[in-house]
């Protein structure tokens, strides 16, 4: 396993070379420049050019390039062109938001995708039951996320005024208490701060979620119609076992590899998701981070995102692949 | 129950339990000194910096009249701020030399610094000036101020300054708006701190930044003007103008600064029982036809395209009522200079005959037309796309990114050049940015000005208007611009629109009235200091 592991990532360095190198090219293959973009219309030659030396934009391509990978070794991004900010803090703030909302909607869209999927699999005989349940669940396809979360603030915001409109609640007193240890000293103002960030989370989560649910539940009834035809499933119900242990202890185990799978393909479709999310709710992250870098030109910041983008990528495949192994134990790696 | 799904469901109904305690009771309750200060909550967009002389996006601009002032500010006359005059502010009087080239200025005493950065002196002055001049790296105003020769401090609160020439617009200049900011030299002389940390003598002072979520200032006790009663401004990143709309009627917001003003935005605005503070001069948007390219070369043509355009349906259609104003001059009022000016009435037959008359019976084609997708411009385009095509002049767009809009409209790719925005409100340095001929962009020279219409025939009447002292005899020779302006037919203004806010005037009360009561510049508001929380 640990040979697999060590395989596995050295088969990422590559992978990530590559992405690297393909934001650095594309982004200064597009027209125009970040000092155009930074100082806009009004500039004049001498002061783009000015804009170009302090950014050292006006180095031949191939020396910026060496610079680019030669500094991203050493984890050092650089400074955002825009606001000036080492690019490897602003995304160490931006990241845990991004990573949050993520893993609640992830959450949200299993807890809802993965049974309706489940149910509507093995009642698709009955169409009073399994008609509905895909008819809601699409109604998470058809739904754009911005327009679902400006309807989930405008009721539950505006109207009922249960939750913010905006914000990423307190993540930096969380993280900041969970380096520390106060959050074994200071329980309360721990699960106080805990709580504070699960307010802000509901809502994004539920939008961001609720799109994708209907995904994640197209998967799992395929997995899961697969898995209820196959023979053991027939040899469990022939020794007499009742339809719930047929499902819970033999069809759901088998469909645990399916589901990995599902939830690794969630994760990759989620951080696309979150620039809307992000923009609609006004939380910090990545996702619209780096779509702002990309229009403002400012190379840095949206080649850092784009690097943790893929490492994310990365590791999510690699956890998955690890707990393959762990759900099946006829799967093992060398 | 099966006694394996019970531990799975109890599980499930346990954890679900904790999370909505936990979510419960972080719904916040304002603590009691937090609900006696006085908060003002705006939602616009994040500056990219806090440098008052580095930005050119309308949020960085708008802050930093909450922490900066100049030596001189807009006149507030007859209950209204008015940008065709200045009056004294951080200087209390001023002398000019009578060759007109050296203005001495005499500082206000005891005006201090944020964060106990001591007195503004002279020094402070002639840095806040010179660090533009001499193109600090990240500055952009410096151009503004070439005019000047050589800054000397008399005393500490004396300060000379010798221009180059006389320049009519030197007090203009001086306003707290852009390069008339003053700057604490202590704190500016580390400018990646500054940036982040900037230190001014306006009503506020800046606390803290978290990035992307908000920018806190606090009231200045010291501030020359009196404390303000606002006691902290917040400042949010809200790039979405629904969620503002939202928050504006939720209580979050106070202030909005939209994105865009659409008529669906001031129709919920106006639901609200709330109301919309316009600004003048606001932005004029604008066609300019170079009159190098082909078939455009031809005044016929020109004159051709301009009867074609119904400026009045692109206004009405874009910014319906009170939203804008049908543009009358190609310098706009509010600028000194203005005069109202003639254009070619829509009439798409007149448009058709003279196409005929020029040589195109047909019409033309003009391929590859690049327009930003940002802002007003594809919508403009868009509109001004069908009404040439009534007429035979086929526009096939390319929609573009900003940043590649503004690179290719300074390789003379489009033969006319929709443009937008506003200027220091002077004649001069507007119709110099877009019709003297220094400005005209050339790749070949790397020129990338902004004289998109390729005009060389007021070059005379600028360099004349510059030296002329007399302010009627300045007045007749912008009036005069604008005439060539209309014989030569190269700028065809569409609609001058305000700046504009949301205001919840039930919370936040202004001096100034609503409609056009205060003319500003990229910040609606001149004087943050007079905002006042009324409830």
């Amino acid at each position: 396993m640990i040979q697999y592991i060590v395989r596995r990532l050295l088969v990422a360095i590559p992978m990530l070379l590559g992405a690297m190198s393909i934001v650095f090219f594309a982004m200064r293959v597009l027209p125009s420049d970040p000092c155009v973009a930074m100082m806009g219309g009004d500039a004049t030659a001498a002061a783009l050019a000015d804009c170009s030396k302090n950014l050292g934009l006006d180095r031949p391509l191939a020396a910026q390039y060496v610079n680019y990978l030669w500094r991203s070794v050493r984890f050092d991004f650089g400074t955002s062109f825009r606001q000036g900010y080492p690019v490897g803090e602003y995304i160490a703030r931006m990241f845990p938001h991004t990573f949050v909302l993520v893993m609640a909607s992830a959450v949200v869209a299993a807890l809802v995708g993965i049974p309706i999927g489940i149910i509507s699999a093995l009642k698709r005989r009955n169409p009073l039951i399994d008609y509905p349940l895909r008819i809601f669940a699409l109604l998470g396809l058809s739904m754009p996320v911005f327009w679902l979360g400006i309807l989930l603030l405008i009721v539950f915001s505006l109207r009922f005024d249960l939750f913010p409109l905006i914000g990423g609640g307190d993540l930096e007193g969380v993280i900041s208490m969970i380096r520390s240890g106060e959050m074994f000293s200071y329980p309360r103002d721990f699960l106080k701060a805990v709580g504070d960030v699960l307010y802000h989370l509901t809502l994004p989560a539920l939008a961001l979620g609720f799109t994708l649910a209907a995904t994640v539940s197209r998967l799992s009834r395929s997995a899961m119609l697969e898995v209820v035809s196959q023979d053991y499933i027939r040899t469990a119900r022939a020794k007499g076992n009742i339809e719930r242990i047929v499902i819970y202890k033999h069809a759901l185990r088998n469909m645990m590899v399916p589901l990995l799978t599902i939830v690794g393909v969630f994760i990759a479709i989620a951080l696309t998701g979150t620039v809307l999310t992000e923009t609609v709710f006004t939380r910090p992250g990545l996702g619209k981070m780096l779509v702002d870098a990309i229009g403002a030109r400012d190379y840095p910041l949206a080649q850092g995102a784009v690097t943790v983008f893929t490492m994310i990528i990365i590791v999510v495949n690699l956890v998955v692949d690890m707990l393959y192994a762990v759900v099946d134990p006829r799967i093992t790696y060398r | 129950m099966p006694r394996h799904t019970r531990p799975i469901s109890s599980t499930l109904v346990a954890l679900a339990c904790l999370l909505a305690t936990l979510v419960w009771n972080a719904a916040p309750g304002a603590a009691p000194a937090e609900a006696q200060r006085k908060i003002l909550n705006i939602a616009a967009k994040e500056p990219d910096t806090l440098d008052p002389h580095s930005s050119t996006l309308g949020q960085s601009q708008a802050i930093a009249r909450f922490m900066f002032r100049g030596l001189t500010r807009f006149a507030i006359k007859d209950g209204k701020v008015t940008t065709a005059e200045t009056e004294p502010d951080l200087a209390e009087s001023w002398t000019l030399s009578p060759d007109g080239t050296v203005w001495t200025f005499k500082l206000r005493k005891g005006v201090q610094f944020h964060k106990g950065y001591g007195e503004m002196t002279a020094e402070d002055v002639k840095f806040s000036l010179e660090r533009q001049i001499n193109k600090t790296p990240g500055t952009r105003y410096g151009v503004n101020l070439e005019i000047i020769k050589s800054i000397e401090v008399v005393d500490p609160h004396t300060i000379q300054i010798a221009l180059k020439s006389f320049d009519p617009i030197f007090l203009l200049r001086m306003v707290g708006y852009q390069n008339g900011y003053i700057v604490s030299k202590k704190a500016a002389e580390k400018p990646d701190q500054f940036k982040w940390n900037p230190i001014g003598t306006g009503p506020f002072y800046f606390d803290r930044h978290v990035p992307r979520e908000k920018i806190v200032l606090k009231a200045f006790d010291k501030f020359a003007g009196g404390r303000p009663q606002i006691d902290e401004v917040h400042w949010y990143d809200v790039p979405e103008d629904a969620t503002k709309l939202i928050g504006l009627e939720k209580g979050t917001f106070d202030l909005l600064y939209p994105e865009v003003v659409t008529a669906d935005f001031a129709e919920q605005i106006k639901k609200m029982g709330y109301l919309i503070d316009r600004r003048g001069p606001g932005s004029q948007e604008r066609f300019y036809i170079n009159m190098t390219k082909p078939p455009f070369d031809d005044i016929r043509v020109r004159r051709a395209f301009m009867h074609a355009i119904d400026r009045k349906a692109i206004k009405e259609t874009l910014y319906p009522g009170d939203l804008a104003r049908l543009a009358t001059s190609c310098v706009s009022p509010g600028y000194f200079g203005h005069i109202p000016m003639q254009f070619p009435e829509y009439n798409p037959e007149m448009a058709k005959k003279l196409l005929a008359e020029a040589g195109h019976p047909n019409g033309f084609t003009i391929k590859n037309y690049f327009i930003s997708k940002s802002f007003f411009y594809p919508k403009v385009l868009t509109l001004a796309q069908e009404q040439l095509k009534k007429v035979g002049i086929n526009v096939e767009l390319q929609i573009v990114e900003h940043a590649t809009f503004h690179e290719n409209i300074r390789k003379n790719l489009n033969p006319f050049v929709l443009y937008g925005g506003t200027r220091i409100t002077d004649a001069d340095p507007w119709l110099s940015l877009f019709f003297e001929s220094t400005e005209i962009p050339d790749p070949a020279t790397g020129n990338k000005g902004t004289n998109f219409a390729h005009y060389k025939s007021m070059d005379d009447l600028l360099q004349a208007g510059r030296v002329e002292r007399d302010v009627k005899k300045r007045a007749a020779i912008y009036a005069e611009a604008q005439k060539r302006l209309e014989r030569d037919l190269v700028c065809l203004p569409l609609e001058d629109v305000p700046g504009q806010w949301a205001r919840n005037q039930k919370r936040v009360s202004t001096p100034f009235s609503p409609d056009y009561g205060e003319y500003s510049l990229h910040y609606s508001y001149n004087y943050p200091e007079l905002l006042k929380i009324v409830n």
